[in-house]
């Protein structure tokens, strides 16, 4: 009779907790689609304590990967300095001859007075952690809330776009990156205009769908962002065009990329402390817990 | 409760090695551990309802610490679990090879598994066959840490104070009088 009812709690436990990870699972969908907070109150300390743990756990590895690669990999680096120096010697010259020119044109100063309009501010934050599961690609941030940091917001590197804010506690974010699948970024080639959507496709990086057929993308084509999802600032680096596959009867064509940011070796990146237009909109039920004014706005 | 948050303790030390160690490997080859300890946890522990607190605890912080939709891991994880206890129960998984075997052929469900939830919660984004190929070097990475994760996770719910920790689940009951 004890095991016969030992048996029945057993059973309902687990109908219980399938229960209310199936709940979760619905509501989150739910607040990803709508805005909102997208983490209970509890849940946020413990990514606010994952971050230091994070950190502890990593810096065995930090230190082995710093000692590799400022002591042991430096067998080309002297004909690497020698490279680069010619190459910022030509790029002195080509940048001089440029702004003769836009001097003479008298552009200078209009494109200074726009910079000071477009002039975002942005928080360095490091990333403590990757993606817990092989089958997303999100990182983890020591920068949250109390820093300015909220979901919504793009998260980029020197190279380019790195991803997007989903959700925040105080001192931590958790940040989707363009190589999840669940990532898509409204982009356009640099050189012929043409648009399309990027989109994350895991460990295989990224590809550019739905650009129209005929549209002008060839091979060494930079993609950035178009700006238009009202998600991404226009004009950041996402990838370098590939491959471009025919589209045979398709009306649209499809191209791989090489992401402009190495993923592999990321650490620091930084947060634009300012969301786009769509972004602002579905998260801003969520500010009014975050408190943090928003830089810019 | 002392074995309990003690293997709360390891499930979250757990998830922070492999986060930290998936910065410096190709997430295809870094071994699943919040998935092999859960299985490990079906294989070696006899509390079913400690399992099943722990394996929901792990799989839910795997969703606050992932891209994944909050309850997505929490539902796998107790999935897990429960299949390690029944193959546990009906399957002869004491040595090294059986287990690996066998967590090669659970992380494939898992994967499948997650995919069909993937898809079915947000439609154009699953798991598509080239995750499908990633799947082998994944599944052969849990195959090789699982003996050593079901093994040390014995020999940790044993100190904890489980006297039975490491040890078959038999259904010892008698089903009849002996004479």
């Amino acid at each position: 009779m004890g095991e016969f009812r030992s048996r029945i709690a057993f059973s309902l436990l687990i109908a219980a907790l399938v229960a209310v990870a199936t709940i979760s699972m619905v509501v989150d969908r739910r607040a990803r689609l709508t805005g909102g907070s997208l983490l209970p109150g509890w849940t946020r300390v413990v990514l606010d304590a994952a971050v230091p743990l994070q950190k502890m756990v990593a810096l065995p590895f930090d230190v082995a990967r710093d000692a590799w690669t400022r002591y042991v990999a430096l067998i080309d680096v002297a004909d690497q300095n020698q490279t680069l120096r010619s190459q910022l010697a030509e790029l002195r010259e080509d940048n001089l001859q440029l702004r003769e020119a836009l001097v003479a044109s008298g552009r200078l100063e209009r494109i200074a007075e726009m910079r000071d309009d477009f002039d975002v501010p942005m928080r360095p934050a490091e990333l403590v952690g990757v993606d817990v599961s092989p089958w997303f690609r999100s990182v983890l941030l020591d920068r949250g809330q109390t820093d300015g940091v909220l979901s919504g917001m793009p998260v980029i590197s020197e190279d380019g776009l790195v991803g997007l804010v989903t959700a925040t506690s105080s001192r931590a974010a958790k940040s989707m990156t363009v190589l999840d699948r669940q990532s898509a970024v409204d982009a356009t080639v640099q050189r012929s205009r043409s648009r399309g959507i990027v989109r994350g496709r895991g460990s295989e990086g990224i590809v550019f769908e739905f650009v129209a057929r005929g549209a002008d993308v060839a091979v060494g084509d930079l993609v950035i962002t178009s700006g238009l999802g009202g998600v991404y600032p226009k004009g950041l680096r996402i990838g370098r065009v590939t491959a471009v596959s025919d589209p045979g009867a398709k009306l649209v064509q499809t191209a791989s990329l090489e992401p402009a940011v190495d993923f592999g070796r990321l650490e620091q990146v930084f947060v634009i402390l300012r969301r786009g237009p769509t972004m602002d909109l579905l998260y801003r039920a969520e500010d009014g817990d975050a408190a943090p004014a928003r830089p810019g706005s | 409760m002392k074995r309990i948050f003690g293997l709360l303790g390891l499930g979250a030390m757990a998830l922070t090695l492999q986060g930290a160690v998936a910065s410096f490997l190709p997430a295809r080859f870094c071994p699943d551990l919040g998935f092999l300890l859960v299985v490990a946890l079906g294989l070696c522990w006899r509390s079913a309802v400690g399992g099943v607190c722990v394996a929901g605890a792990i799989g839910y912080t795997s969703d606050l610490l992932s891209g994944s939709l909050l309850g997505q891991h929490a539902l796998l994880r107790l999935t897990a679990y429960a299949v390690a206890r029944f193959g546990n129960r009906h399957l002869n998984l004491r040595g090294a090879l059986p287990q690996a075997i066998f967590v090669a052929v659970l992380t494939c469900a898992n994967a499948f598994a997650m995919a069909l939830l993937t898809s079915f919660f947000s439609p154009g984004t699953g798991v598509g066959m080239a995750a499908v190929r990633e799947l082998l070097p994944q599944a052969v990475a849990n195959a090789l840490f699982a003996p050593l994760v079901a093994s040390g996770t014995a020999r940790i719910v044993a100190r904890l104070g489980d006297e039975d920790g490491g040890q078959r689940l038999l259904p010892l009951t008698p089903r009849g009088r002996i004479a």
